[in-house]
């Protein structure tokens, strides 16, 4: 068993809005576990992206503590979590968000550089992830609405590696992306896994989420359910659907 | 008509912010040029007020008695041009002081007039606090020019002791009044005395026949009054024009009117601040329709056609400028009664000015118009944006700009290098930024110029008196040799320089311009301190001559030139050799070598000494140890009481007297006396009479130049804040609506791990480039306006080292103003970015 990299205490999280307060995360304690592929998953609004922003420190919870091993992060101030951020995490998400007035490589160097300092061996390091995920070098110097979907999120993917985050969070990865994009940048997801990279995503997607390797099933602010699987790849993949298949049935998605 | 008002009040609660900063600035706008322009308008009524209020005599001509005839009045009045004439008298000197509220002397050229005497010339109301009754128990009232209340800060019922010699004569102010002469602490106070009083002084200061005449409302000028002087020479056969001091009526009107150059430079720069602020209206407004651009699809694919939504921008742009103008108009009405006061300080005279509506109307209706044109002229751009356009941002197909400072490149700070890719990406915006911060640092940079300079004392303006600025000017008894005096004043312990040089008694005509100047006479100018040519060199023969700045511009006369001086009718030509900046005795200084003042006047001498002192001399105390020394005068010995002394005081103050009486009556230079009592001789000589006054220069500058410099420091002050505060307001929008613009790029970098601090630095640091060569620009350009101006107002020294710290400050100013105004970066959350 791994050991935990971010737990929670009765952590909530309340959204008010002109006098009215949603509930949105209810005393939750929950665990991420290092080098593990942990997938959120649940129906729209039970606050699977509220949970993954209060973890990665994007948002303060409103009560209750977020653990970033022995750290408590949160009662750190906003320029303390992006420090924190920065230091420790990587985000991918749903809508890419790459800087549209910077090129693809700069995209990448952004990311880089609040964290590393410019060396001869940032920039290879950077041309070579780039060149992992396929992009290629004639793109590098593109602008993000110069590429494809799929292309942007395997640049956002880099960005969100390259200074070797301990999670990586990714938010609905493949959501705006074509079946052969998805495929793309999951593919791009496991072999991050496989090489140890601890991944916590949020999706709805029966197919992004075998990528992972525990399921935590979230309903109305709480983990209602937890399923674990083997690493992907390492089973067969039609006993493996079947198996979560089974599980979100129990967990009535 | 319903649909546009909704629209513009949408965008308008949509930029409160920057609405409100739009607001300020059209604010500041109308404030300044409708407060300028009713300025302006509030000096042009000083004259023709000061005229009727005090029913005063249009031309005046002050006749030392001894050259006085009553016939002159006779040739004046025979005169069909003069429509009235009057005769009257006052007691005037210019070697009087006054004890200021420090209890030290200042020195202040007066002049005393019973209140009879003054009826003869006008009829000011007086303006007390004090009942006849409280005024008839004063026992020595005294009446003083509005300027002794503006100036020099005196109430009524204060004490105002006037020094003469080493006597006080201590008076207690009864009122104030308004006076056509003698009315500014430059030219001197003309005070109402009692007839004792008058009497008293009478004893000790000269007396003037006060010559008034009007002439159809200066119908005559100058030349008339020379030709009228000719006359009464010719009459009389006595020397009427060195001793005279006249004011014409144009001369007046122009000195009076001529605080408006203040109020000129203040609307100069008000324009400059005004242009700053329409640039910044102008990219405010074209970067608002940028920014909607999705908004303006939405809108015309919802049916609003480009008309409709281009004006709803000029609408809400009218709205933002009418708030304005009303807010501007209320600070105009508390603005001009400040620059009413300012022109009353630099006036010496009341201002009966009130504000007038014409003024404030053109300024709103130019300020509305060029908002509306503008608006319409950016908004119409609109047009260009088809719905699909508008949704692509405005963008007609794709195009890339030109990736500029890759990061691959990073040598030093991302965030450095990150604020200057913003900077590049921006340029046109900065364009204008540089523009506005240019103008603004330009302001700033010649108003503290400017206010350095005034501030900074005496030393400031040694350069630009355009006379010696020693220690202590002392005028000697007629018959003392200036030379020989000045070479045993030199041996003194306390004295580092005595240089001979002529008197203020004696004024030489310009005959090129018809214009009496001061003569400054010097054996040779390499041994004077402040007298420094703007253009050409010092004059060395017999037959040169520097005029000053002043002159040589009004009169067009220029380094080469010849000119004819004129004293008592014997005309001789020079040559002009050089121009030198005068700030004193209102720029009619002329400069000539002593074998040139002989060349035109063969009898003259030195009757002046300038002394300059060692470092550490106290100029007062020695000034009084001089007086005592040397300038015992025959008004100090009539007042002297030895009645009760002993038989050999009573001798040697008997001596004393009949000295003072040759000396100051028969022409006598030298006189030594001993006297045989019993077998006790007594003796003495002269050497206790050589110096007639002694001025304390410092102190005159002072006096002199007060108002000036205060009315400077006010406005420059005014500016400098003014300017601040366009700085300020400028980068406060630009960073509001930069946010705005890149809230999204902003949220992605600080979920990047950018924290908000980090963010803020970048976006303040963007501005920097066009801060930094703004502020050397604007800099460079106010020196440059410093020294063309340097011709009218003086060689004005630049504290270089002060500037820069000034720009350092200015930079510092603008980097804090954009920081702060960034801070709303703080406010920007990952989450809700990613969730919106």
């Amino acid at each position: 068993m791994s050991t935990a990299v971010l737990h929670t205490e009765k952590l909530c999280k309340t959204f008010s809005s002109g006098g009215f307060q949603q509930h949105v995360i209810k005393n939750l304690d929950v665990e991420i576990r290092e080098k593990d592929f942990t997938v959120i998953m649940g129906s729209s609004g039970s606050g699977k992206s509220t949970l993954l922003y209060a973890l990665s420190g994007m948002d303060k919870p409103s009560l209750g503590k977020v653990f970033f091993g022995d750290k408590d992060i949160s009662g750190l101030s906003n320029d303390e979590l992006a420090v924190f951020r920065r230091k420790n995490c990587g985000f991918v998400f749903q809508s890419i968000y790459l800087l549209e007035n910077m090129t693809v490589f700069d995209n990448v160097m952004t990311g880089a550089l609040v964290v590393q300092k410019n060396s001869a061996e940032l920039v290879k390091k950077v041309e070579q992830l780039l060149e992992k995920v396929g992009i290629k070098k004639e793109c590098w110097k593109k602008y993000p609405n110069q590429l494809s979907g799929g292309e942007c999120q395997r640049v956002g993917i880099v960005r969100a590696v390259i200074n070797e985050p301990k999670i990586l969070f990714a938010d609905e990865p493949t959501g705006s992306l074509n079946s052969a994009s998805s495929t793309d940048v999951l593919d791009i997801f496991t072999e991050l896994h496989s090489k140890g990279q601890s991944i916590v995503m949020v999706t709805h997607d029966i197919k992004t989420a075998l990528r992972g390797n525990r399921v935590l099933f979230l309903s109305d602010g709480k983990v209602v359910g937890e399923y674990e699987m083997p690493k992907y790849g390492t089973d067969d993949i039609k006993k493996r659907r079947d198996g979560l298949q089974d599980f979100l049935d129990r967990m009535g998605w | 008509m319903n649909k546009i008002v909704r629209l513009s009040w949408a965008n308008i609660k949509k930029h409160k912010l920057e609405t409100i900063a739009l607001v300020i600035l059209i604010a500041m706008c109308m404030l300044l040029i409708s407060s300028s322009l009713e300025g302006i308008n509030g000096v042009k009524t000083i004259f023709p007020n000061m005229m009727k209020n005090t029913e005063s005599f249009e031309n005046y001509l002050l006749l030392e008695e001894r050259a006085y005839d009553k016939e002159y009045e006779n040739i004046l009045s025979s005169d069909e041009r003069v429509e009235k004439t009057a005769t009257s008298e006052l007691l005037y000197s210019i070697s009087t002081n006054y004890l200021d509220e420090k209890g030290k002397e200042q020195a202040l050229y007066m002049g005393f007039i019973t209140k009879d005497n003054e009826e003869k010339l006008e009829h000011s109301d007086i303006e007390t606090t004090l009942s006849d009754a409280e005024i008839a128990e004063l026992r020595h009232p005294i009446y003083m020019p509005f300027a002794a209340k503006e100036s020099l800060n005196y109430k009524v019922g204060d004490n105002f002791e006037m020094v003469f010699g080493t006597k006080k004569y201590s008076f207690t102010i009864a009122g104030f009044y308004d006076t056509v002469i003698l009315d500014s602490t430059g030219e001197g106070l003309k005070n109402i005395v009692s007839d004792e009083d008058y009497h008293v002084l009478e004893s000790v200061l000269s007396k003037y026949v006060v010559l008034a005449y009007n002439d159809h409302h200066g119908k005559t000028g100058l030349k008339f009054l020379d030709e009228k002087l000719d006359e009464f020479e010719n009459y009389s056969n006595l020397d009427v024009k060195s001793g005279i001091r006249g004011w014409v009526y144009e001369s007046i009107k122009e000195t009076v009117g001529s605080t408006d150059y203040l109020l000129k430079i203040m609307i100069a720069m008000a324009a400059i601040i005004i242009v700053s602020v329409i640039i910044m209206i102008r990219f405010r407004i074209a970067g608002d329709i940028r920014d909607q651009v999705v908004n303006i699809g939405v809108l015309e694919a919802l049916g609003y056609t480009s008309k409709n939504i281009t004006f709803s921008y000029v609408l809400e742009y009218l709205i933002i400028a009418a708030v304005g103008i009303i807010i501007g108009t209320g600070g105009c009405f508390l603005m001009t009664p400040l620059f009413f006061r300012i022109c009353e300080i630099m006036s010496g005279h009341r201002m009966y000015g009130s504000i007038y509506i014409m003024p404030i109307i053109l300024t709103a209706a130019g300020i509305l118009l060029f908002i509306a044109i503008i608006a319409y002229i950016r908004a119409n751009t609109v047009k260009k944006y088809p719905p699909v356009v508008a949704f692509r941002k405005g963008m007609g197909d794709h195009c890339f700009g030109k990736e500029r400072l890759p990061l691959r490149d990073t040598k030093s700070s991302v965030h450095l290098r990150l604020a200057m890719k913003g900077f590049l990406k921006n340029f046109r915006q900065n364009i204008g930024l540089t523009v506005c911060i240019t103008i603004s640092a330009f302001a700033i940079v010649f108003s503290f110029i400017m206010f350095n300079f005034f501030s900074g004392g005496m030393n400031a303006i040694d350069v630009s008196a355009g006379m010696e600025m020693s220690d202590l000017r002392i005028e000697l008894m007629n018959p003392t040799d200036a030379k020989e005096f000045a070479a045993e004043l030199e041996q003194m312990p306390e004295v580092r320089k005595a240089t001979p040089t002529s008197g203020l008694n004696t004024m030489i005509n310009l005959t090129d311009c018809n214009e009496l100047m001061f003569p400054m006479a010097f054996s040779d100018f390499k041994v004077t301190e402040n007298i420094f040519t703007l253009d050409g060199r010092f004059p060395e023969h017999d037959n040169e001559i520097m005029i000053t700045n002043m002159c040589s511009r009004s009169e067009k006369i220029y380094v080469g030139d010849s000119v004819t001086l004129e004293y008592l009718n014997v005309k001789r030509k020079y040559i002009v050799t050089g121009i030198v900046t005068c700030l004193t005795n209102g720029g009619i200084n002329l400069y000539i070598t002593e074998e040139g003042m002989k060349r035109l006047i063969p009898s003259y001498s030195p009757d002046t000494i300038e002394l300059y002192l060692k470092d550490g001399i106290d100029a007062e105390e020695f000034r009084y140890e001089l007086t005592q020394k040397y300038g015992r005068s025959i008004s100090d010995i009539s007042d002297d009481d030895n009645a009760e002394g002993t038989y050999e005081e009573r001798i040697k103050a008997e001596a004393e007297r009949q000295i003072a009486d040759m000396m100051a009556n028969y022409g006598v230079s030298h006189v030594e006396y001993a006297i045989q009592s019993g077998d006790k001789v007594i003796s003495g000589n002269s050497s206790g009479f050589l110096i007639k006054s002694i001025m304390n220069i410092g102190d005159i500058m002072d006096t002199q130049l007060s108002g000036l410099a205060t009315a400077i420091e006010i406005m420059t002050t005014l500016f400098m804040v003014l300017s601040a505060v366009v700085v300020m307001i400028i980068l406060f929008m630009l960073m509001e609506s930069s946010i705005r613009r890149q809230r999204k790029e902003l949220g992605i970098m600080k979920g990047m791990g950018y924290t908000s601090k980090e963010l803020m630095f970048q976006l303040a640091f963007r501005i920097m480039p066009a801060a930094l060569f703004s502020v050397i620009f604007g800099t460079i350009i106010g020196v440059a306006a410093i020294s063309l101006i340097t011709g009218f107002i003086g060689n004005i020294s630049i504290n270089i080292p002060a500037v820069i710290v000034m720009d350092i400050v200015l930079l510092l100013f603008c980097f804090g103003c954009a920081y702060f105004g960034a801070r709303k970066i703080k406010k920007i959350s990952v989450y809700e970015l990613m969730t919106e």
